[in-house]
């Protein structure tokens, strides 16, 4: 936990330090030319979350990835979306159980941020549909037991089940920030609220986590998350 | 426009940071004990009983050092399907071995499991020095702690 608040701190510093470089690199080229507002798919971006694999590795857990993706429409309209496998040991405060699954995650980004020439950053919100379908594997949990005289632990072999063929669909709105740090390369953070809208739960069990969607807590539906990604936005038209 | 976009990042860290912790209620459902009655053999009626250093086999400490009354309410093992309580009448000791089923029941996220209990029929006194003359299971399910589910005669 300490870990992954470390790389968070580092990357933010990077973040921020390229946005610093990136506004004052662009002023000289200062021009009160605007761009076209028609359609234009100009722009095709691919990447990957980049917190997900080192946490994961740092956890000790199997490899966790998130890719990501989005496409131009107009100016200020893009598709996106990302797709992810999540591996990921959880320990809760009862129960210790490992959740595995693939979601995948589709939407529109609106970009709120206007470019001076020559820069392409973005500040945008968004919404998206998630999916995901996963597994569930209890390993040890401690039984609610007012009398403590006996150990209340059981440990795996021991009614410890898996549940598979889970799902859950929910949708999220976001907002997001992409920094062009190198040409055609991009840092970008988003944070997202997310609300359950079905899932598929478990006979004698919870879904405390879903892939991609993250904890789901008892009182309601709401959840969180957010990702650090690096992009390649592979030029379809040649910029100006 | 930008101001606008700041609001609404700092109002959602602010959502994000509000995780409520879920806290398991006291009152709400738990894993419960087996109820033990004293009967006299010869009467059948309940009877009050003196032991001492209650405590379980393969467990150091005492549950209780020194017990009198006509019922005992004693925790089952939910990790097991066999719970072993010796049982001490002035320096005359009998073991209880109660052979029963685990089953555990998910409540929700705070509270997590608890577990219930199905008495199996091979519960038995294994009698060192015989103070205990039979038991009788009267009721094989703990589901609650208000019945009676195992008699001791003496």
């Amino acid at each position: 936990m300490k870990n992954k608040q470390i790389y968070l701190f580092i990357i933010s510093i990077c973040l921020s330090t390229n946005m610093l470089i990136g506004q004052t690199e662009s002023n000289s080229n200062d021009t009160l030319i605007k761009k076209d507002k028609l359609l234009n798919i100009n722009k095709l971006r691919f990447g990957f979350d980049l917190l997900k694999p080192i946490v994961s590795s740092s956890e000790g857990d199997n490899l966790n990835y998130e890719i990501v993706g989005d496409l131009q429409l107009t100016e200020n309209i893009y598709l996106a979306g990302e797709y992810g496998s999540i591996d990921k040991l959880i320990e809760d405060e009862n129960i210790n159980f490992n959740s595995s699954g693939s979601f995948l995650r589709v939407g529109l980004d609106y970009n709120l941020f206007k470019n001076w020439i020559g820069m392409d950053n973005s500040i945008y919100v968004g919404f998206r549909y998630g999916n995901s379908s996963f597994s569930n594997k209890i390993l040890n949990y401690e039984v609610r037991n007012k009398d403590s005289y006996f150990s209340n632990l059981v440990e795996d072999e021991f009614q410890t089940i898996e549940y598979s063929n889970l799902s859950g669909n929910w949708i999220e709105i976001l907002l997001g920030i992409k920094v062009e740090t190198f040409k055609n390369v991009y840092l970008g953070l988003s944070l997202r609220l997310n609300k359950l809208l079905s899932d598929e739960k478990p006979n004698n069990f919870g879904n405390l986590f879903i892939p991609g969607f993250n904890k789901v807590t008892d009182e309601n539906t709401f959840g969180s998350g957010f990702n650090y990604t690096l992009t390649y936005s592979i030029p379809l038209k040649k910029r100006k | 426009m930008i101001k606008g976009s700041h609001l609404i990042l700092i109002s959602l860290i602010l959502i994000l940071s509000c995780e409520k912790d879920d806290i398991c209620i006291e009152g709400s459902d738990n894993t419960n004990r087996i109820t033990i009655g004293f009967l006299d053999d010869k009467t059948k009626n309940p009877t009050g009983i003196s032991l001492v250093n209650l405590k379980s086999i393969g467990n150091d400490s005492i549950i209780h050092e020194t017990f009198s009354g006509q019922s005992i309410k004693l925790p089952l093992k939910v990790n097991s399907t066999k719970t072993q309580f010796l049982l001490d009448n002035n320096d005359l000791i009998d073991t209880l071995t109660i052979y029963h089923q685990s089953i555990h029941q998910y409540l929700n996220r705070s509270c997590g499991y608890k577990s219930n209990f199905i008495i199996n029929s091979q519960t038995e006194i294994t009698k060192q020095t015989g103070w205990i003359r039979e038991i009788s299971v009267i009721k094989d399910s703990i589901f609650n702690e208000e019945q009676t589910n195992i008699f001791i005669h003496y």
